[in-house]
């Protein structure tokens, strides 16, 4: 801190305080940071800005493992060669993805891949369970893209891809959305297939989920008459083979004894006659916008919301299994937030009660309460814009608002001797060194936290981050600004 | 506030590094049988260990909750006080019998959050949070190895740190707290805890002037109001999140509880310890001459 210059008026007291540089700066952010949390901007659920965690909003959780191994052989070999050929020893899609790696899309033992490898006249160099980046990525839009269309307010879908660039897991988060509902949607593969009654009740296939190139939005077909339906597209493999069963079989004459039947994974999910105007149409040319009428009502709106994810579903590349699941209703969500509110005054309450009976003088207890106060606020602040809070992030907050005190008592302890604030340049020597304390042990917290943000055990992210942040607020921000505000308070 | 009645300067010093080493010791082998047995150095829960966890609110008792659940590997109930809050936590299920267990559960308990962790997941996470805790422990010695540059304290510091982390994690086996992401998360956050007060204590001793009685006495007083404070504030935490059955939140708070009480032993007692028979041994050399101050900034004087 420089002197101030001769000719300006020297300020004392709280007159200098609330001058001081690092004071202002406190207080701007935290007239900033209440902005962010409470001035209404977009379209936002509660009565602040601040993002929760599906622990405390209600909503779902479900991580996928991929059924699929990645195989690094020896280099040299020809990759796409050793793809064809493990393809084929392994009867499943074998893909390359880099000189050295494929993406065996199945999962194997270690015997089965070696000898598949060897098979192929390449060198086994090692395998780990999980899909490429591509194929990771493709399944994060398929699943975007099914998930999505349930219009639910908030779906995160996250790839945990490690260093190798391998990715075992596939997470997905659905706030408002109950477990069932979400290992419904995510859990199956969805197969879907197109098929045409033959005669009785066999049916021959006509195209499958990948013939499917667009689904619209379940629609009133005429508008406004209260019957639904899902119109979708088709690409021109797929209107050439439809055109083509329909005339084989007979449904562009007899409609009603060749019905059109969906199938997802198996399971019939929809099945209706060709319309005579589709019947007639197709029977001169291949047609590649379909509708798929539901009913009436709510019930055949709900169906067509349903029929609409089933076509869009298409298949995964890869199958998946259900790794992990999670779910809070909303209402215990609600709970938890009020519990967490509650432990957080408590926790306030507690450090407040102490650091009275510690120093019994409100000149030094205040300013200590108010900077821990600030360093919350400015915490929650920036939290608006870049993490939610869980459960776990909540008792971070609560644990940075023990450390924060910690500090001030440092610095406290540091400045005031015996009561008494000596000098300027020895109560800034003595500050400096309170500081290097701080700092020291502030270093070692984000060290000992960044191992929880790189390595994406995904819930512990909020705790980390959140006790990463309260440190280096405080250390920043808050801690210089209270060293001064204590020695002009205790200085006259 | 009345101050623990502990002088600082009292005991011996030699007794004073034993004690808490003694504690260590013990902790060290109940840690690694739990190690030996189970993989990990804490009884892992559903988190790592894969499983099945629910928590309900409600008016039924535990007999009827016991009674509903009649049929599935129910292994354990935890029950808040007065709230109506119970966690539950089942063994393994498969992809079926989880969809089961879901529409079975939320058919009687609506508002029910229930959590599942595959096998193979928890095993991959599992490598996870030791390897995190391994990296968050070789971080915390390089800081307070460049922080102090002398290899007796910072050794010290660094022994504190680990010491307190297995004392805590021998605590918790005891105490019945498994190991999840949670408590992982805790522990990390103790690796740091631990060193605050041991960092605060050397920095005063080394780097100060003064009698080495003074220093110490100085150096406990702010340590103890300041680790007071951090444990005022997660008790508090502990028994709103207990009482609300909110479990995430109270067994958080339990591992830093046992950390800190912990942290205060090795600090006050074997740091404290170990320092006054570092500076006992300096002063038994001639040669040595502890380093003075280059030059007393005016008008400083402690």
């Amino acid at each position: 801190m420089s002197a101030p210059k001769k000719e300006k008026k020297v300020y004392t007291g709280w007159a200098a305080v609330i001058r001081d540089p690092r004071v202002i700066l406190v207080l701007v952010l935290v007239a900033l940071s209440l902005a962010a949390i409470f001035v209404p901007f977009g379209d936002r659920e509660g009565a602040t800005n601040l993002q929760f965690g599906l622990d405390l909003e209600g909503g779902s959780w479900i991580q996928l493992e991929f059924q699929s191994e990645v195989v690094t052989i020896g280099q040299g070999a020809d990759v796409n060669a050793v793809a064809e050929s493990m393809g084929k020893t392994l009867d499943c899609t074998v893909v390359p993805i880099d000189e050295t790696k494929v993406e065996v899309q199945k999962s194997a033992t270690e015997g089965e891949l070696r000898a598949a490898v060897e098979a192929a006249g390449a060198k086994f160099v090692g395998y780990e369970p999980g899909v490429g980046t591509e194929t990771a990525d493709s399944v994060k839009r398929i699943l975007e893209s099914k998930l999505n269309s349930l219009g639910t307010s908030d779906v995160k879908i996250n790839t945990l891809t490690n260093i190798n660039g391998v990715s075992q897991y596939v997470r997905v988060e659905m706030a408002g959305v109950d477990m069932q509902t979400a290992q419904e949607l995510v859990g199956t593969q969805g197969l879907f297939e197109l098929r045409i009654v033959t005669t009785g009740n066999e049916t021959a296939h006509v195209l499958y989920g990948d013939s499917v190139v667009s689904v619209q939005t379940p629609s009133q077909n005429p508008a406004g008459s209260d019957n639904w339906g899902v119109g979708f597209g088709i690409n021109n493999e797929g209107a050439a083979a439809l055109q083509q069963a329909c005339i084989y079989y007979g449904a562009t004459t007899n409609p009603s004894a060749h019905e059109l039947v969906m199938y997802l994974d198996g399971n019939l999910v929809y099945s209706a006659p060709l319309s005579s105007d589709l019947a007639a149409s197709i029977s001169k040319n291949p047609v590649n916008s379909l509708y798929a009428g539901t009913g009436s009502g709510d019930a055949g709106k709900a169906q067509a919301q349903e029929l609409e994810i089933h076509l869009r579903a298409g298949a995964l590349p890869v199958e998946v299994e259900i790794a992990g699941s999670g779910s809070t209703s909303a209402v215990l969500g609600d709970y938890f937030k009020v519990i967490c509110v509650i432990a957080g005054i408590a926790a306030l309450a507690a450090v407040a009660l102490l650091v009275y009976l510690r120093y019994r003088t409100p000149q030094i207890v205040l300013p200590m309460i108010g900077t821990n106060v600030a360093e919350i606020i400015i915490l929650l602040g920036i939290a608006v814009f870049i993490q939610q809070l869980d459960i776990a992030a909540i008792a971070a907050l609560i644990a940075v608002l023990g450390t924060g005190i910690d500090q001030l008592v440092i610095i406290t302890d540091e400045v005031i001797h015996e009561g008494r604030v000596p000098s300027q340049a020895l109560y800034l020597k003595r500050l400096k060194r309170a500081l290097v304390i701080i700092m020291t042990s502030a270093a070692t917290v984000i060290i000992a936290m960044i191992p929880l943000i790189v390595m994406d055990l995904s819930t512990l992210k909020g705790f980390a981050i959140i006790s990463i942040l309260g440190v280096l607020i405080g250390v920043v921000i808050t801690r210089p600004a209270y060293g001064r505000i204590v020695m002009e308070i205790l200085g006259k | 506030m009345d101050f623990p009645k502990y002088d600082i300067n009292k005991y011996d010093s030699k007794r004073m590094v034993a004690i808490p080493a003694a504690l260590f010791g013990i902790a060290l082998v109940i840690v690694i049988i739990t190690f030996a047995m189970t993989g990990m150095p804490v009884t892992p829960g559903i988190d790592f260990a894969g499983g099945t966890a629910v928590t309900i609110h409600t008016d039924d008792t535990k007999e009827e909750i016991i009674a509903f659940y009649d049929g599935y590997n129910l292994k354990a109930i935890d029950e808040g006080i007065g709230s109506g809050g119970y966690y539950l936590k089942f063994g393994p299920m498969s992809n079926e019998e989880m969809m089961k267990f879901n529409a079975y559960t939320l058919a009687e308990y609506p508002d029910a959050s229930i959590d599942q962790i595959g096998a193979n997941f928890g095993a991959t996470l599992q490598s996870q949070a030791m390897w995190a805790i391994f990296i968050a422990f070789i971080g915390m010695a390089v800081v307070v190895f460049i922080a102090f540059r002398k290899i007796i304290p910072a050794v010290t510091v660094v022994c504190a740190g680990i010491a307190d982390i297995t004392i805590t994690a021998a605590v918790m086996n005891i105490v019945g707290i498994e190991l999840s992401l949670a408590t992982t998360a805790a522990l990390l956050m103790l690796i740091g805890y631990s060193v605050d007060s041991n960092i605060l204590l050397t920095t005063k001793v080394l780097k100060r002037q003064g009698t080495l009685e003074e220093k110490l006495s100085g150096a406990f007083r702010t340590g103890i109001i300041m680790t007071t404070t951090t444990l005022g504030a997660i008790v508090a935490m502990f028994i709103v999140a207990f009482i609300g059955q909110v479990p995430t939140l109270y067994n958080i708070a339990a591992v830093l509880i046992i950390g800190l009480i912990t942290d205060i032993i090795f600090t006050w007692v074997f740091n404290a310890g170990i320092l006054r028979l570092y500076f006992a041994k300096m002063e038994e050399k001639p040669q040595y001459t502890p380093k003075q101050p280059k030059k007393n900034i005016k008008g400083a004087k402690q």
